[in-house]
């Protein structure tokens, strides 16, 4: 081990893509190696502690959550999962062909693995017009104004958990861009069956009344919603971050960077790949899947 | 040239090149991949913070040295007691010990070229740099008044201060925390020498890594409670408002999840340079090294468990105020353990009185004060009365600044022959340290007897008959403000006119004093293939101790 | 805290608990010098005896003892298991509330504590007890986090908005103590205190029966506007006040959000304590609460009276339509030349 300050004369093969401060090139794998997982776990930290929140405010609020949940549209949800699941799929296909060397496959993978994380965030962009749209973006201003019409009728005000689930949707006014929910029959529901929990049976209701109060039931409601854009938000966050990774490690492949004495980069850029999926199916069934069992 | 297995002539010629001598442009500096040059522009900033921190700890001490609020206004003392805060904790101690002495000595000590991802490295500064920048931006804005624990609602609702700026830059710095700490995890796993066993490490790297674990797995729940908090208070909706459901209470348990492990990567790096000045300048192997060792393990572990203590009268429930308050206990007990170990060490040793020394023995009893007080803040009966008060400000203060700052200090003075190649006077360099021990000890000292009298903390006025007591902790503060100052011009003048120290000026047989000082960019001229346990003294390491006896030592009076 | 010497130690001892905190504070007083001292001794001891004799001497190899190990790492987790106990025990007694006690309600706000008995009493940063009774605070927040600390009963606990946090004491002597806030909370954090006064069980229900002391209007308006109301918390605290300035304004043309202007006579004053919101100054949110309920008429006047003396106005009342028809309303003379100083911007 000697330094390159030397002046010495023997002439030190490098693998390509070596760093000065290694010895050689087992080292430096094995350094970025624990690099990346120490940075993984770091980011699972962070996540952390959005399900914290999560599971704080879901035991104590099971029913606002499972109202927000039902709302939200599985079937966009599930097929993102699916779009992950593939996407990883053509990841660790493009470690195995890196590692073998062939530049074609490997950009040809790497081109499918943006192609699938690029529609994962066009779903999200699908189903985040869609809150717009339904004002359930939680904050006031950012949902879709509708203005109240002259000739809107307004029906007698019924109670919130009066809901007939098989009507036609229709668009409340909206004027300022609220948050909006006025659907407790859930609240109703569980009421019936005596399954609140204590926090429930001050949160939803009206101290002096006792009745249902659609108002506190809808912010609890919101911090469904809240914790559902900054979960969502910050997995979308990393994974257009994956894309630009994706970009860089693109152009080192077609440059054929890699083959088997160099492929740590498409190795290290799979694992950030494969915990961006895993943090999403996580995220899922937490916020997809909840309460689905009471209304349909 | 250095020859490493024959070390210990004290004085070589000097290299070719040394690591400040290797480019003298500005851009040789900005951006180096050395870790020895970040680690001084590590220093410079973080000496730049400090002294920030301290203008506004006199202004604090200046305002209570009158019952009345009369110096400043009370919104004005407000923003100073937060600032004071957050730049003290966020910008100066967490980073100091790992960022300027771990970042320069780590890769030395473990026999290697550089740390193992020299550009993290320099990211880390730079987030460091943007973080600090905007902080300092806000708070050049107008500041904050929330203090440095941002509690909810009056952070989210109520302060019409930057609250979200502040906290922006706290949530930057918080990357350049966990990217060192990620650096040094990976540096300790792969870039030993040949032969440098893990229970070969000094104690400082010991430290290092039990301080990286903490850093890594706490700082990002800061992160993202700084970033929740961010939100909420600009578009008014979140988790932390009760109004609309929400919990105040949770935002303390998320803040307090990291800020507690937080005080541990303050300490624990502290405890490993004290774990290195008492045994070089003992000049004997530390007593129970695996203890000392497994203990920093332990701490890192155990400190993951006890953020409650904090919340003790928050509103928790009784039973989690029982467990914290139990685990509590369990955390003071590596400490104590460590304790016991250094004193030990002293035993039969050969103890040198030269400044780092002091330090080092400083450290010792200010320690002890700061945590058996520790036990009084966790017995939760008794916290309930001093929770709130002056006595957990003289409490934190004591393993702070009697505590960390004080190995910190004693790391700069030991290691800055090292670093710079020249001596600093011994003569000062041991008045101001005695000045920093009687100074730190008049001020926080009456805290404790004010906290158990009752005054609360973040007061801007008290009670007249409280007057005497903060008069005492005033007169203190300028002792210790000017012993604190001290090094600062005697060490920069001995960059200038300090006498070379050559290599080994203590004749020590650690890794870092087997290379010239300052050392080459590559640390060592031939990398060391280590065959010998840690701190072995005596002849047996290579050292030439008769050939440096017969020598005078270069740390005479200036 | 009254204590006697002029460098006090410790705040007076005034609840059935105090004691017991007291003694545990001294328990580990003394097993911190028990610790403290051996430590501190063997340095010194062994910094002295084993100082370097010779420059770079090697002093001879000492191998560790896992016996000492274990003994110091067993005794230190010993001692902090009782300490943990007796902190336990004293804990269970703070917060056991006992099923008799007599109730009293809190509410925190910047910057003030209002305080209700449970027999109807309102009271502003002050609290009468009577002594030997079991007392238990139902307490919450209007606003931020605050903290009710009574250090002389040695308890405490933050008060949360949206839930109620509770303490229970029984004070055991007579006297007055300081009841402090001890969670920050924003700009007059430090001023939001007060006192809570024990008192015998006779003087206690003379207190709840209402009777008055011997001052002056000005000087009984002075007091409920820089102590028992908290009038001063936002009307005192300097260019950043959150309340209209008084002073120099008393019969002075004031200009109103909305645009209309009024005289500030006696009765603008009285209606701006009683209905605050309806004639808000400009330049000001309407954030004033109302002290409707809160005051009786003899107290309004004597704030009126306090008032009007910031504008350097003495004397007796003027305008017909200030007072109303109340039953003991007298005039009262004021000492000429009173010079009320503004209250200052803390306390």
């Amino acid at each position: 081990m000697s330094s390159h300050s030397d002046n010495n004369e023997e002439f030190h093969y490098h693998a390509p893509g070596l760093q000065h401060q290694f010895e050689d090139m087992k080292q430096q794998e094995e350094s970025v190696s624990i690099g990346m997982w120490m940075f993984l776990v770091q980011e699972i930290m962070f996540f952390g502690g959005l399900f914290t929140a999560y599971l704080v405010f879901r035991s104590r609020y099971p029913m606002a959550f499972a109202a927000g949940s039902n709302h939200l549209n599985a079937f966009w949800g599930g097929l993102n999962t699916l779009v992950l699941i593939v996407s990883s799929l053509t990841m660790a296909l493009t470690v195995y062909y890196a590692q073998k060397g062939n530049r074609n496959m490997q950009v040809i993978l790497i081109v499918l693995t943006m192609f699938f994380g690029s529609v994962f965030l066009g779903v999200k962009a699908i189903e985040y017009t869609d809150k717009y749209n339904h004002g359930l973006v939680p904050v006031s201003g950012w949902n879709k104004r509708i203005k109240e019409e002259a000739g809107d009728h307004h029906e007698a005000a019924k109670p919130c958990w009066d809901v007939d689930h098989n009507a036609p949707v229709v668009e409340h006014p909206n004027p300022h861009g609220e948050f909006q929910w006025t659907d407790c029959s859930l609240v109703k529901l569980a009421q019936d069956h005596n399954y609140l929990t204590d926090a429930e049976r001050v949160g939803y209701f009206n101290q002096g009344t006792g009745q249902i109060d659609a108002n506190k039931f809808r912010d609890k409601v919101r911090i469904f919603y809240f914790i559902y854009f900054v979960m969502t938000g910050l997995h979308a966050l990393h994974m257009i971050i994956g894309l630009g990774i994706m970009t860089w490690l693109l152009i080192l492949a077609w440059k054929n960077t890699f083959s088997a004495d160099y492929y740590m980069p498409v190795e290290m850029s799979g694992l950030y790949w494969h915990f961006v999926d895993i943090v999403w199916i996580f995220l899922f069934p937490l916020l997809y899947l909840l309460g689905r069992h009471f209304l349909h | 040239m250095q020859n490493v297995d024959a070390i210990g002539s004290g004085i070589s010629e000097q290299p070719k090149l040394n690591y400040l001598t290797n480019g003298f442009t500005l851009k040789s500096w900005l951006l180096t991949k050395d870790h020895k040059r970040i680690a001084i522009m590590y220093l410079i900033t973080v000496s730049l913070f400090f002294m920030a921190g301290g203008i506004y700890a006199s202004v604090i001490r200046l305002e209570l040295l009158t019952p009345a609020s009369d110096l400043v206004q009370t919104a004005t003392y407000n923003k100073v007691f937060t600032q004071h805060g957050i730049l003290m904790i966020f910008f100066f101690l967490i980073p100091s010990i790992p960022a300027v002495l771990g970042n320069f000595l780590l890769p030395i000590m473990i026999g290697a070229k550089d740390l193992a991802l020299p550009r993290i490295n320099l990211l880390s500064l730079y987030i460091y740099w943007i973080g600090g920048a905007l902080t300092i931006y806000a708070l050049m804005q107008g500041g904050v008044d929330t203090g440095w624990t941002f509690y909810t609602p009056y952070s989210t609702t109520f302060s019409n201060t930057y609250v979200m700026a502040v906290g922006l830059g706290i949530f930057i710095n918080g990357f350049s925390s966990i990217l060192t700490g990620l650096n040094f995890i990976v540096t300790v796993h792969t870039m030993r020498a040949p032969g440098m066993t893990w229970f070969r490490l000094p104690l400082f790297v010991w430290a290092q890594y039990a301080t990286s674990l903490v850093m890594i797995l706490g700082t990002p729940v800061i992160a993202i409670t700084v970033l929740l908090l961010a939100i909420e208070r600009t578009v008014k909706v979140g988790i932390f408002d009760p109004s609309i459901g929400g919990d105040p209470i949770l935002f303390q348990h998320m803040f307090w999840f990291y800020s507690h492990p937080a005080v541990y990567i303050m300490v624990l790096p502290g405890m490993g340079v004290v774990s290195e000045l008492i045994s070089n300048f003992s000049r004997k192997k530390i007593f129970g090294y695996e203890f000392i060792a497994f203990s920093s393990i332990a701490i890192a572990v155990f400190g993951f468990l006890v953020w409650g203590h904090h919340m003790f009268v928050s509103g928790q429930s009784i039973y989690a105020g029982l467990v914290f308050s139990f685990l509590t206990m369990v955390v003071a007990v590596p400490s104590a353990i460590k304790m016991f170990n250094w004193a030990a060490t002293l035993y039969k040793g050969s103890i040198s009185f030269d400044t780092p020394m002091l330090y080092g023995l400083g450290f010792m009893g200010l320690f002890l004060i700061g945590g058996l007080t520790g036990l009084f803040l966790g017995a939760i009966g008794l916290t309930v009365h001093l929770t709130d008060t002056y006595f957990v400000v003289a409490h934190f203060h004591y393993v702070m600044v009697g505590g960390q700052v004080i190995a910190y200090l004693g790391g700069i003075h030991y290691w800055w022959p090292k670093m710079t190649g020249k001596m600093y006077s011994e003569f000062w360099g041991k008045i101001s340290a005695m000045l920093v021990f009687v100074g730190f000890n008049l001020t926080f000292g009456p805290q404790f007897i004010l906290g158990y009298l009752g005054m609360p903390r973040r007061y801007a006025s008290y009670p007249e008959e409280l007057q005497v007591l903060n008069i005492f902790s005033t007169a203190g503060a300028s002792v210790l403000g000017v012993g604190m100052l001290m090094p600062v011009i005697y060490l920069l003048h001995s960059l200038v006119w300090g006498k070379p120290a050559g290599d080994n000026p203590w004749m020590l047989p650690g890794l870092e004093w087997r290379t010239s000082s300052p050392p080459p960019t590559e640390n060592f001229e031939k990398m060391p293939v280590v065959t010998w346990e840690a701190y072995e003294f005596g002849e047996e390491s290579g050292l030439d101790l008769e050939g440096a006896r017969n020598r005078v030592r270069p740390s005479t009076v200036a | 805290m009254q204590t006697s010497s002029w460098v006090p130690l410790f705040p007076e001892q005034a609840s059935t608990f105090a004691w017991q905190v007291d003694a545990l504070y001294a328990y580990l007083i003394v097993i911190s010098i028990a610790f403290t001292i051996p430590i501190v001794a063997a340095i010194f001891f062994f910094a002295i005896k084993y100082r370097e004799k010779e420059k770079f001497a090697t002093p001879e190899e000492m191998h560790g003892s896992i016996v000492l190990e274990t003994v110091w790492s067993i005794i230190p987790f010993v001692i902090s298991m009782t300490i943990f106990l007796g902190g336990a025990i004293v804990y269970y007694n703070q917060f056991r509330v006992p099923d008799d006690s007599m109730d009293v309600y809190v509410v925190g706000k910047q910057w003030m504590w209002k305080l209700q008995h449970g027999t109807g009493q309102r009271e502003i940063n002050e609290l009468h007890v009577p002594v030997g009774r079991n007392v238990k605070l139902t307490m919450t927040t209007e606003d931020t986090l605050h903290d009710f600390s009574i250090p002389a009963f040695r308890t405490k606990a933050d008060v949360v908005p949206g839930r109620y946090t509770y303490i229970w004491f029984n004070a055991t002597k007579p006297g007055k103590y300081h009841l402090f806030c001890a969670e920050y909370c924003g700009l007059n954090h430090s001023g939001m205190g007060g006192y809570v006064y024990v008192m015998e069980q006779r003087d206690f229900d003379n207190w709840l029966s209402g009777t008055e002391s011997g001052q002056t209007p000005v000087e009984a308006g002075k007091d409920l506007f820089e102590n028992k109301l908290g009038c001063a918390s936002c009307h005192a605290g300097g260019a950043d006040q959150r309340g209209a300035k008084l002073e120099g304004i008393f019969n002075k043309d004031v200009k109103l959000v909305g645009g209309q202007s009024v005289v500030a006579d006696e009765a603008y004053i009285r209606n701006s304590i009683l209905n605050p919101s309806s004639q808000v100054v400009e330049g000001f949110q309407p954030i004033m609460p109302t002290f409707k309920g809160q005051v009786t008429e003899e107290q309004l006047v004597s704030l009126v009276a306090y008032i009007k003396s910031l504008s350097g106005v003495t004397g007796t009342t003027t305008s017909s339509a200030a007072t109303p028809a109340a039953a003991n309303t007298s005039t009262h003379s004021n000492t000429a030349g009173n010079a009320n100083t503004p209250a200052s911007s803390n306390k």
